[in-house]
């Protein structure tokens, strides 16, 4: 039950993390940096967060 | 203690290996024993310290840029504290003070999010097996030389590596309810670790959580894996008591690294206190000649 539930989580864990930390992040160093792209800064976020998060979980790596 | 008493041979090489043994043992016994204060200190206020650094940054009392080099050095100091708790340094099972002991074991590590029992279990492995390339649960931290070690714990820390599962492995080749449990404590870390780490980003401290604990954590893992494993047994290709660990003279000192130029001395006596490994090994150093074990350099 426990390995059913946490089998994916952890296999889909680096793109969890790309979503829930690194967008985020990326949101705060935008905002703090004064970069306007014309794009609300967290969906700049979540497009780069979400994007390396899946090619890591991809291809088990994040370089 | 600082010195030896015992009054050693002119000749060991006359000796026979069991008088040497005994020999060895006997200035080995000498800096054994009692209460290891400044590494109960530097577990416990190590800890506080990090701790500290969370209010007084969330509440802007601490700018992020002097709070991200202390907490990265509180996770770089987190794990020896725990490592003299593992092999019971601090006091025995059935002591007055073995739950200090299990205390400083048990919280000094939580910095690294690595749980004291996944932490002890795997580490006596890696005295049991010390570069055995199987059994050896820090085996992968073997590299051809330091810039090749960095790299490749950065490596071993990728989502698909095999060698940052080697912990987990371990404990299910041991498979004893103890590391059973130790397992799941470790998953509990690492999920809770996680939570932590999207909420606070979630709730516009992304930066904090970065700068205190994912980043240093991060920082600290490589200076751990590089001078804790991977320099006191570089070339790691040997095995056997006086073969498997070496001494080294380490480019930023003893305390730079922590200690470990003197590694050596644990491997042989892992119940000799971190602090006193420099004077056991000055008075060990013939016997570790006779020997011949790798003294490079020190």
């Amino acid at each position: 039950m426990i390995r059913a539930i946490l089998g994916p989580l952890m296999k889909n864990m680096p793109f969890l993390f790309g979503i829930g930390f690194l967008a985020p992040l990326i949101k705060e160093v935008l905002v703090l940096s004064h970069v306007s792209l014309g794009v609300p800064p967290l969906g700049i976020g979540l497009v780069i967060g979400g994007t390396w998060g899946a090619f890591a979980t991809w291809k088990g790596r994040w370089i | 203690m600082n010195a030896s008493t015992v009054t050693l041979p002119d000749k060991l090489s006359a000796l026979s290996s069991q008088e040497l043994m005994r020999l060895e043992k006997q200035i080995a016994d000498q800096f054994m024993g009692g209460l290891p204060w400044g590494s109960i200190c530097w577990g416990l206020g190590n800890l506080v310290v990090w701790l500290s650094l969370w209010p007084l940054t969330l509440s802007g009392i601490l700018p992020l840029w002097i709070a991200f080099p202390i907490a990265t050095l509180n996770v770089m100091l987190s794990y020896l504290p725990s490592h003299e708790a593992q092999h019971r340094i601090i006091a025995q099972e059935g002591d007055k003070l073995f739950w200090l002991n299990e205390l400083v074991g048990n919280l000094s590590t939580i910095p690294m999010v690595l749980p004291y029992n996944v932490a002890r279990l795997t580490h006596l492995e890696h005295h049991k097996h010390t570069n055995h390339p199987e059994l050896d649960p820090d085996i992968a931290t073997k590299a051809r030389g330091p810039w090749h070690s960095i790299l490749n714990s950065i490596r071993n820390r990728q989502p698909g590596s095999r060698a940052g599962a080697a912990y987990g492995a371990t404990l299910q080749r041991l498979g004893t309810p103890a590391a059973q449990r130790a397992g799941l404590i470790a998953l509990v870390f690492q999920l809770s670790y996680l939570a932590i780490l999207f909420t606070l980003a979630w709730t516009g401290h992304a930066l904090v959580a970065a700068l205190i604990w994912w980043l240093p954590r991060h920082i600290a893992q490589t200076y751990i894996q590089f001078y804790l494993s991977w320099a006191p047994h570089h070339p790691g290709t040997e095995t056997g008591r006086y073969r498997d660990t070496r001494s080294f003279r380490s480019a930023v000192g003893n305390i730079g690294s922590m200690g470990m130029q003197f590694h050596i001395i644990h491997h042989l006596y892992p119940r000799i206190p971190l602090m006193r490994t420099p004077a056991a090994y000055w008075a060990l150093k013939p016997v570790l000649e006779a020997r011949g074990c790798r003294l490079d350099g020190l």
